[in-house]
């Protein structure tokens, strides 16, 4: 029997019926279009299906559809603000860290939990945030040179 | 190096924003009005002869459109190497490893083709298995193919030179061995497809593949449609690494169930699936004896490789002469002898997997140098460079090093890593290690025999002239190709890299071989700039004639358009230019002719303007049996120092540090080129440290997840120093070569050598678990002891 | 990866959900975080009917200080918040420590303390910790009510002495002793995402900044079919006076109490000679972590 949900996809009040056995990745995937949103093994393992769930950072893929009933869910398209990048987008187009891309709009995610919580990181808190999403292109340099510079123009923003 | 205005830079990637915004398109995010859903059934079994396929009860499940089996399907048989076409697109006769396929069905929802799956009956005849490559090899093991007998799959014998009366000739000779264990590329994307079928007999094919060419030319041949009927898609693809190289039974299900049902149909391929798909890194086993004089100059390498290919060939015929070709180098040797075996096992088929055959082989033997420097009282980097090969060098099997900074690059790793103040000095625990290695930049020979071109280009201009539209079939997996090939067309074109646009990855607009051995730069890139130079002189031949000039006085760069240096007089293309497209926001203005108004004369004089261009390497390589595979125009190198910690108390390795250095001839993208460098290692130091594709005794995969199978997470990774070494390779587009594969070379020696440095003990088994490395150093503290 | 099909109840309160249980029996599965159940369920190792979800029960997510003499953790309290919760780091040390090595980040923020202790995989992470503290579980049905010491709750792999109509209701942890250190290590491949080979949770009193140790508590995971204190080695160490020599000759008599398995993470003798190595490194730890013992 398919339930009734309301939830806040990246700003925008939505109202949908789903099944109970659909997931959230499914959800945003199938339902809404949202396929930014990478769907990499379905079993929480890798990370390119994070999306933020009132602020935090979780693996998509293991949350149910009827469980973010009444949530806030930032999913990648939601971070660009009118046409233009967020400063970890831009900073991972600059930087160099996106190669194949699928585990960019997670990685991308779970940098914007962290840098909500910690504006100012450590290297080792950066490794450690994006630790669950797994990168087999980059090597993670870039990344975390990215998240790096992307928290430095956010604190530079936020000062002036 | 020339002085380039968008080579040789670190400009952003094209195709950054799009993947930053989650708006790029991969296989799986595309979806058709009537699409159906695929699923396929695989044996549970690894060795049995299939007696009966029941699918009457599937077909009868209501949502269920299509199940298909050999008998829809046909025997027709294909494979990677036409020489050794092994498998049909389901099995019929018998399945071979645990995961074979047997039939595939398309439903309305996913759900529903799961159900069918369950539904079909299969009949099996158990018979005996063998998951083992030296059990397969002995008298009386199971036989997995009957027209391979003894489940030899593909044997190589090569010498040059008399090796055995050279290494009775050398003062010293030392002997290693070496196993590494099955891999997967874990790339990040399962493997995904939609397969559209129209009335007209058309096929198009979504999916994510290195490979558009090879799976147009499989899926025609396989589902007996005209090749040019075929059309192959691919978006963008998350990761390929190598067993993305060769058409899948996924793609060929969907279209043979598109043909079947007229719906478009879809599948991807679970994380658990892609492992049994495999075609990722062979297990080998490599036996080597190398032989030098006391003053540790090289002279004879005997190589043995046993390779555990799985049930099928795939890429392994390539893969088994690969493990020989490319110890031929960096190293001048004057002899070598190569004795190679691909083993048939009821497993999923290994194929090509970054560093393609040479990766288990060149750690063996870049630990080898470093026991006989050892014995000789030689520093390992003084004894490497004294051997090392130069640009113009040839090596002992004939490949051409046309470029080779091996010495630069060497000399910038010593340098970078302070390896002078640390080798020999670093406390127990603590340990630096080193080690070399060289690759391909695309396979001198197509897959099948061919005259064909590996690569066309066609450029096309936009009418207003603004806009340089670059279409190649080349595959953009995440190396970055659609950007090099934007760079080179507007270097060429002298306009700026925003005037470029890439259309790649279809069929439809050009040949290319694809995205593997380390080819796209260097073959792609001679086609478009190829194309590029024609646009160029088509341009300049009408402005000679338009404005009464000499052709040779005509030059273009920065966008605009210069005549013997200077402005000239082109009043009246300006005034017309600015005529033809009143009100719009953008006028050409300054002192010079622009690129745009160039083009547009063209344009107005010829129609459309186009340019073509194409590249195939010249004849390569020497005349021996098998001499084809290891040749390439180019050959990129590198050289890595890594850095370990171990805890000599749970035998725990930590990487601090990695210092790599490659030469890619000119880089033509600096970030890019050191993103191929940081990958390589990342997935080096997993296949050293964790990576193993682990089976029960049944053939079934232990740890088919991203979970139990271990590649690094950010935590595991070092900070890398990355140092770019550029030779001008004569045979690369603007002197550019490989930099994808190559760079993975040295990563796993350099770390066995670092642990060697730092606890005594040396590991010739992967993957060097702390239980490998701390029962190694047990060993050896109770040996000392005796 | 397809969930099999199954209904979905999301109580309003913990007598609704206690009623929802006792009809539904062995058919219904309790969805906490869901990180441990929906692998479960995809792999089809787990086919519940029904699943009920603690999302809306009040105080389930709820870390409350009992003054002087404890803490109250609720069952849906995550990982990630136990991680990072100050009082928790500073006197259930283990507790933090354990949650902070518990997968990775997007997976510590789901997991919860009650999904990590009901499954009772044997690799667990917050089991051991929780058995090195005085740790008490309480246990509702729609008609009992019960608390039971957590180191009688684990029976074997994926069993516990809840029944299938009992909910985990909340956890209740003794506040440690004065001049107390406690410890975590976990042995596995990568630096994160990992299931333990071996790990080891420790917690040590002094009887003061010099004093010789007046408890101790050891508690290892992954070596046997549940987590299992090393009783003769905390034995062993009561009434000495704390010393890396002390710690050792523990942890080796701390391998006694193991029947480690051979799998594929790790053979048996391996994992035998780490359970020594590591009991004596965590104990160095919480040492230190004792002397450091602020009121």
């Amino acid at each position: 029997m398919k339930k009734a949900i309301q939830l806040t996809i990246n700003g925008q009040p939505v109202e949908a019926s789903v099944s109970p056995n659909q997931t959230l990745v499914q959800f945003l995937r199938d339902d809404m279009g949202l396929t930014g949103t990478k769907h990499g093994c379905g079993l929480g393992d890798c990370g390119a299906c994070t999306v933020l769930l009132d602020g935090k950072a979780v693996n998509s893929c293991l949350v149910l559809a009827v469980q973010a009933d009444g949530c806030q869910i930032l999913t990648i398209e939601g971070l660009a603000e009118n046409g233009k990048l967020h400063p970890l987008q831009q900073a991972f187009v600059d930087k160099g860290a996106i190669q194949c891309g699928f585990c960019t709009p997670g990685m991308i995610l779970s940098a914007k939990a962290l840098l909500d919580e910690k504006p100012n990181p450590t290297e080792l808190e950066i490794r450690t945030a994006i630790s669950g999403n797994l990168c087999r292109c980059t090597g993670y340099q870039k990344i975390v040179e990215a998240i790096g510079e992307a928290a430095e123009v956010i604190r530079f923003r936020e000062e002036s | 190096m020339g002085d380039y205005r968008v080579l040789n830079t670190r400009a952003p990637r094209i195709d950054g924003p799009a993947k930053a915004t989650g708006q790029a398109k991969y296989a799986d995010d595309f979806k058709m009005p009537g699409t159906l859903y695929a699923a396929i059934l695989q044996s549970p079994i690894a060795h049995a002869r299939i007696l009966h396929i029941d699918t009457s009860k599937a077909k009868k499940l209501p949502g269920v459109k299509a199940v298909v089996t050999s008998r829809e399907a046909g025997l027709i048989k294909y494979g990677v190497s036409p020489a050794r076409y092994d498998e049909t697109l389901f099995a019929h006769d018998k399945v071979r490893y645990v995961g074979d396929e047997i039939a595939a069905v398309a439903a309305f929802d996913q759900d529903t083709a799961q159900e069918a799956l369950s539904l079909i009956k299969v009949d099996y005849e158990e018979l005996p298995a063998v998951f083992d490559m030296f059990e397969a090899m002995k008298e009386g093991a199971p036989q997995i193919h009957n027209e391979f007998p003894g489940n030899m799959n593909a044997e190589v014998h090569q010498e040059f030179g008399d090796t055995d009366a050279a290494l009775a000739a050398c003062d010293l000779v030392i002997d290693h061995t070496f196993l590494n264990k099955r891999q997967d590329a874990a790339f990040i994307e399962p493997h995904s497809c939609l397969a559209v079928y129209e009335p007209s007999g058309r096929l198009t094919l979504y999916t994510s593949t290195q490979v558009p060419h090879y799976v147009m030319r499989t899926v025609a041949m396989t589902l007996q449609i005209p090749v040019g009927n075929v059309r192959v898609v691919k978006p963008y693809v998350g990761g390929g690494f190598g067993p993305k190289c060769e058409a899948t039974p996924l793609e060929m299900s969907c279209g043979l169930l598109s043909k079947v049902t007229g719906h478009p149909v879809k599948m991807s391929y679970s994380r658990e699936q892609v492992f049994l798909h495999s075609r990722a890194r062979h297990q080998f086993y490599a036996e080597m004896s190398l032989g030098v004089m006391k003053d540790g100059t090289m002279v004879a390498l005997k190589n043995k490789a046993v390779l555990d290919g799985g049930a099928y060939t795939s890429f392994g015929i390539a893969t088994v002469y690969y493990s020989g070709s490319l110890l031929g180098g960096p190293y001048k040797l004057k002899s070598m002898k190569y004795d190679g075996y691909r083993v048939y096992t009821n497993k999923p088929a290994c194929g090509a997997q970054r560093g393609h055959g040479g990766v288990a082989h060149r750690a063996c033997f870049e630990q080898l140098i470093d026991m006989t420097a050892e014995k000789l009282g030689m520093d390992p980097i003084d004894m490497r460079l004294k051997n090392i090969m130069m640009t113009g060098d040839m090596t002992v099997n004939e490949l051409d090093m046309s470029s080779l900074g091996m010495k630069e690059c060497i000399e910038a790793i010593r340098k970078g890593s302070d390896w002078n103040n640390k080798k020999g000095k670093l406390p127990k625990g603590k340990g630096i290690g080193m080690a070399c290695g060289f690759f391909v930049s695309g396979a001198g020979y197509p897959i099948y025999r061919s005259d064909t071109y590996h690569s066309t280009v066609v450029i096309k201009l936009s009418e207003d002239g603004g806009m340089a539209n670059v279409l190649t079939g080349s595959a953009e997996i995440g190396q970055g190709s659609d950007t090099t090939m934007a760079m080179i067309a507007a270097e060429t074109l002298g306009i700026s890299l925003d005037n470029v646009r890439v259309y790649s990855g279809d069929t439809d607009y050009s040949v290319d071989l694809g995205a593997y051995s380390s080819r796209q730069t260097l073959m792609t890139g001679h086609a478009t700039k190829e194309a590029a130079e024609e646009i160029k002189s088509k341009i300049a031949l009408y402005l000679s004639q338009e404005l009464n000039v000499p052709i040779a006085s005509i030059t273009f760069g920065d966008g605009i358009v210069k005549f013997d240096g200077g402005p000239g007089n082109f009043d009246k293309l300006r005034t017309n230019y600015i005529k033809e497209h009143r009100g719009w926001t953008d006028p050409p203005s300054g002192e010079y002719l622009t690129f745009r108004e160039a083009a547009r004369l063209a344009y107005l004089r010829a129609g459309t303007i186009v340019g073509t261009g194409k590249y195939k390497p010249p004849k390569l390589g020497g005349s021996y049996k098998g001499a084809a595979v290891g040749t390439s125009p180019a050959y990129g190198c590198s050289a890595q120092i890594v850095e370990v910690s171990v805890d000599l108390d749970t035998g725990q390795i930590t990487v601090d540090g990695m210092t790599d250095a490659h030469d890619c001839g000119l880089a033509i993208n600096k970030m890019s080129v050191e993103g191929q460098m940081q990958g390589s290692l990342s997935m080096g130091l997993g296949e050293c440290l964790f990576e193993e594709v682990k089976f029960d005794s049944r053939g079934r995969i232990i740890n088919p997840s991203l979970g139990e199978y271990k590649i690094p997470t950010a935590l595991d990774m070092p900070k890398v120093k990355s140092i770019i070494v550029e030779s001008n390779e004569p045979n690369g587009p603007y002197g550019a070569k490989e930099v994808g594969e190559g760079a993975i070379m040295p990563t796993i020696p350099a770390i066995l050598n670092a642990i060697y440095d730092a606890t005594g003990v040396r590991i010739n088994e992967l993957p060097v678990t702390s239980e490998r490395l701390f029962m190694a150093l047990k060993k050896n503290a109770e040996g000392a002891k005796i | 990866m397809l969930l099999p099909k199954f209904d979905y109840h999301e109580p309003a309160t913990l007598e609704e959900a206690l009623r929802l249980l006792s009809e539904m029996g062995g058919n219904a599965r309790i969805i906490a975080g869901g990180t441990d159940l929906l692998v479960r369920m995809k792999l089809k190792v787990e086919k519940p009917s029904q699943l009920i979800s603690l999302r809306k029960i009040p105080g389930f997510d709820a870390i409350i200080r009992r003054e002087n003499h404890g803490v109250t953790i609720g069952p849906a309290v995550t990982a990630a918040e136990l991680s990072k919760n100050e009082l928790i780091l500073d006197r259930f040390t283990p507790i933090a420590l354990a949650a902070g090595r518990l997968g990775a980040p997007v997976v510590r923020n789901r997991a919860t303390i009650g999904g990590n202790l009901v499954n009772a995989r044997p690799a667990a992470d917050l089991p051991p910790a929780c058995m090195v503290l005085d740790t008490k579980l309480k246990l509702k049905s729609a008609t009992t009510e019960r608390e039971i010491e957590v180191g009688e709750f684990f029976r074997g792999p994926g069993e516990t002495t809840i029944e299938p109509n009992e909910l985990l209701v909340s956890i209740f942890v003794e506040t440690p002793a004065p001049w107390t250190g406690g410890a975590y290590i976990k042995l596995g491949a990568r630096k994160t995402l990992e299931i333990s080979m071996v790990n080891v949770a420790v917690l040590l009193t002094l009887q003061d900044q010099e004093g010789i140790i007046v408890d101790a508590k050891i508690a290892l995971g992954a070596v046997a079919p549940t987590p299992v204190r090393a009783f003769a080695a905390e034995e062993y160490l009561i009434g000495r006076q704390p010393s890396t020599e002390v710690f050792h000759e523990a942890g080796a008599i701390g391998v006694g109490m193991c029947e480690p398995i051979t799998d594929h993470r790790g053979s048996m003798e391996y994992r035998c000679l780490m359970i020594e190595t590591l009991t004596s490194r965590a104990l160095n730890q919480a040492y230190q972590n004792a002397l450091a013992w602020k009121p």
